[in-house]
């Protein structure tokens, strides 16, 4: 069943197109970029080997349709499909499309997707597999009689769910039985459109719970193992924004048991491919299944620098149908290691997205920092797509030296053009809670109930100020030279020359 | 000499500013800055504040008085004035704030996918006007106050920009 990968289309964009051509390039492998009219100049565009347009912006015209992103991958000859997150990651339609077709889908089989796609049948898989699940139930959105009294049996506060869903689309917490039907409706309706599946569940909602996954990779031969956790407790609406491995909060014992949790789910499904196996624990440290996740997820970063793999070769290489090679017991955790997501969001004003050109883009580097940027200076950030930009990983040796390296590589950062979460990231750094490594999904909601993040201090203020006035000093002084510029024309180049490294000097004297 | 009345994060600043061969002289709420500026390019530059190194950006067209200052990760507004003229201002009771609009303006880019009301209807404070999906959330535009529809800018599928025209009051 071996098959070899020589060349990979990307159906994806942004960062996440740029870390798979990447890994093609580390692998020797040829890249094809697929791109929609709104992304002509975009990063992954440049980067890859081959590029192919395949429609108008909106991703229901482009990233979207299985046709177009099929043509390319035969046009090009390629012989497998990376799918990244989102767009077609998860769609079972598409994967079976591509086996039909003789092209290699890079994650596990339609079949697989499919099931676990379904957060009611991946839930019945969880509790046969002996996994502890959180109180739920399935509800019809037309019924809202009948939908209120198993809300009553499930007990308020309620998470309303897209059975089909993922990423908190869909998603609607209902806290008293009053707001019940409009959320249900709402969120059913938000389903519909984003999946053209309208079913939802209901969850039981856990007080203050922290979110933590496990990474596994398993081949075609039967080997599964675990890379460990990630704790991605810093969320708004659902949206990691803050993730991180180890989790400041799981023992030895905890992840060894979570992990064995995460691999007897994937054995009971027949998972082939690498998945994440998300939790909510609770602050007594019970741990209740959640979902598996079936494709590389955003904040794959962390584990590959705590572990030192490269998880999208990996996928390849399981895709290819390589064994695995090693075991659980030759898997070592080094360090620390922690993800910003840097996204074209407006924090200060509940995360609304900010679109346009980046006038300036400059990223940090230096030891232990990592950047998977989607963008380079003067890229255009547009509307149609999820507003990340970049992820920034930090690792450190332990939390504390991670979290100070974090600041500093958040301060290194450089953007103008656009509101982005650096200044938010900054903020959690700094703060008390978050350094002690007290987390949990409410973190946000607490620490922060105005979403004011940022507190400017007197001299970023007094700088700011200065800036501004400088600014227009000088503009004034440039009209006041233009009108006598008679005076000015004797000034040789070479007194502008000395003028000027005179000012250089006494700018190097301190 | 020039003199700035500068507004930062609702903190006003006085600043005198004069230019030497070796910096600027500032004087910034009566205290003595000595400032260094070396152009980054475009609308960069290096500023030492007393030795102090600060990398900043001022953004906004040359004739406008707000600004967008980003430095350090974060984007700061700021408004400039003279200072006579921003005293005068003071004196006569004036405020710069712009009249109440009677415009609704998209708070974020993104997709309409649902018109609430239409052209004529009278609608009252808190009721949903549009509905914006925007980056995979549904948000749902209120009415800020009541009144009557007078014309509606937005089509159920077509995108609107940030701070895009939406709807009208009239």
């Amino acid at each position: 069943m071996k098959r070899s990968i020589r060349k990979i289309l990307i159906a994806n964009r942004g960062e996440i197109a740029v870390r798979v051509i990447r890994a093609c390039r580390d692998m020797g492998l040829t890249s094809v970029a697929v791109y929609s009219e709104a992304d002509c100049t975009a990063y992954h565009v440049r980067l890859a080997d081959e590029a192919y347009l395949i429609g108008e912006a909106l991703s229901s015209e482009s990233y979207l349709v299985h046709d177009k992103i099929i043509d390319v991958a035969k046009k090009s000859g390629a012989d497998a499909i990376h799918p990244g997150y989102g767009f077609l990651a998860e769609n079972a339609t598409f994967a079976q499309r591509c086996a039909d077709e003789g092209i290699i889908f890079i994650g596990p089989s339609p079949k697989t997707i499919a099931m676990l796609g379904d957060k009611i049948q991946a839930r019945r898989a969880a509790i046969e597999a002996n996994l502890p699940v959180v109180p739920g139930a399935e509800i019809d959105a037309a019924n809202v009689h009948k939908a209120l009294e198993t809300a009553a049996d499930v007990r308020f506060p309620i998470l309303i769910k897209a059975t089909a869903g993922g990423g908190g689309k869909g998603m609607r917490m209902v806290e008293k039985a009053e707001e019940f039907e409009e959320a249900v409706k709402r969120a059913s309706s938000e389903a519909l459109s984003a999946f053209g599946d309208g079913r939802v569940f209901i969850e039981h909602f856990l007080q203050r719970p922290r979110h933590i996954e496990i990474q596994i990779l398993c081949d075609h031969h039967g080997n599964c193992i675990h890379l460990g956790e990630r704790e991605c407790s810093i969320q708004r609406r659902h949206q990691k924004l803050i993730e991180e491995s180890p989790s400041p909060f799981v023992t030895e014992k905890l992840r060894q048991e979570m992990g064995e949790a995460a691999i007897k789910i994937a054995r009971s499904t027949g998972y082939v491919g690498a998945g994440t196996v998300e939790f909510m624990v609770d602050q007594e440290g019970h741990y209740y299944f959640l979902e598996v996740n079936t494709r590389l997820q955003v904040e794959h970063p962390v584990t590959e620098m705590v572990t030192g793999f490269d998880l999208v070769r990996e996928q390849v290489r399981i895709a290819e149908g390589d064994v695995l090679g090693y075991d659980q017991s030759d898997i070592r955790f080094s360090g620390h290691a922690i993800e910003c997501r840097i996204c074209a969001e407006d924090p200060e004003q509940g995360f609304v997205p900010s679109s346009g050109v980046l006038k300036n883009y400059r990223i940090p580097s230096g030891p232990g920092v990592r950047v998977d940027s989607g963008v380079v200076i003067f890229s255009e950030v547009p509307v149609y797509y999820d507003p990340l930009i970049a992820k920034l990983i930090v690792w450190g040796k332990d939390r504390d030296e991670a979290i100070l390296r974090t600041r500093r590589a958040l301060d290194e950062y450089r953007v103008s053009g656009l509101k982005t979460t650096l200044g938010f990231h900054q903020a959690v750094m700094d703060n008390a809670t978050f350094r002690q490594g007290k987390l949990s999904t409410s973190f946000l909601a607490e620490e922060y109930p105005d979403n004011r993040f940022i507190q400017l201090d007197d001299t970023v203020r007094e700088t700011a100020a200065i800036a501004l006035a400088l600014d227009k000093f000088l503009r004034a002084r440039k009209i006041a030279v233009s009108n006598n510029s008679s005076s000015r024309r004797g000034d040789s180049n070479w007194k502008q020359f000395h003028r000027r490294k005179n000012l250089r000097n006494f700018g190097g004297s301190r | 000499m020039l003199r700035y009345l500068v507004t930062i994060d609702g903190h006003e600043y006085d600043i005198e500013m004069e230019y030497r061969a070796e910096g600027f002289d500032v004087s910034l709420n009566g205290k003595k800055r000595k400032v260094i500026q070396y152009k980054l390019g475009e609308s960069r530059s290096l500023l030492l504040v007393d030795g102090q190194s600060h990398e900043v950006d001022v953004r906004g067209g040359c004739l406008d008085s707000s600004k967008i200052i980003f430095m350090q990760g974060q984007e700061i507004p700021g408004q400039i004035e003279d200072y006579n003229l921003a005293q005068l201002r003071k004196t006569a009771g004036m405020t710069t704030a712009a009249a109440i609009d009677r415009t609704v303006r998209a708070p974020m880019p993104g997709l309409v996918v649902e018109v609430k009301v239409a052209k004529g209807d009278s609608v009252t404070k808190g009721q949903p006007l549009l509905v914006i999906e925007a980056m995979k959330m549904e948000n749902i535009i209120k009415a800020q106050g009541d009144g009557t529809v007078k014309e509606i800018y937005v089509e159920v599928g077509k995108s609107v920009e940030k701070a895009g025209k939406m709807l009208e009051f009239e």
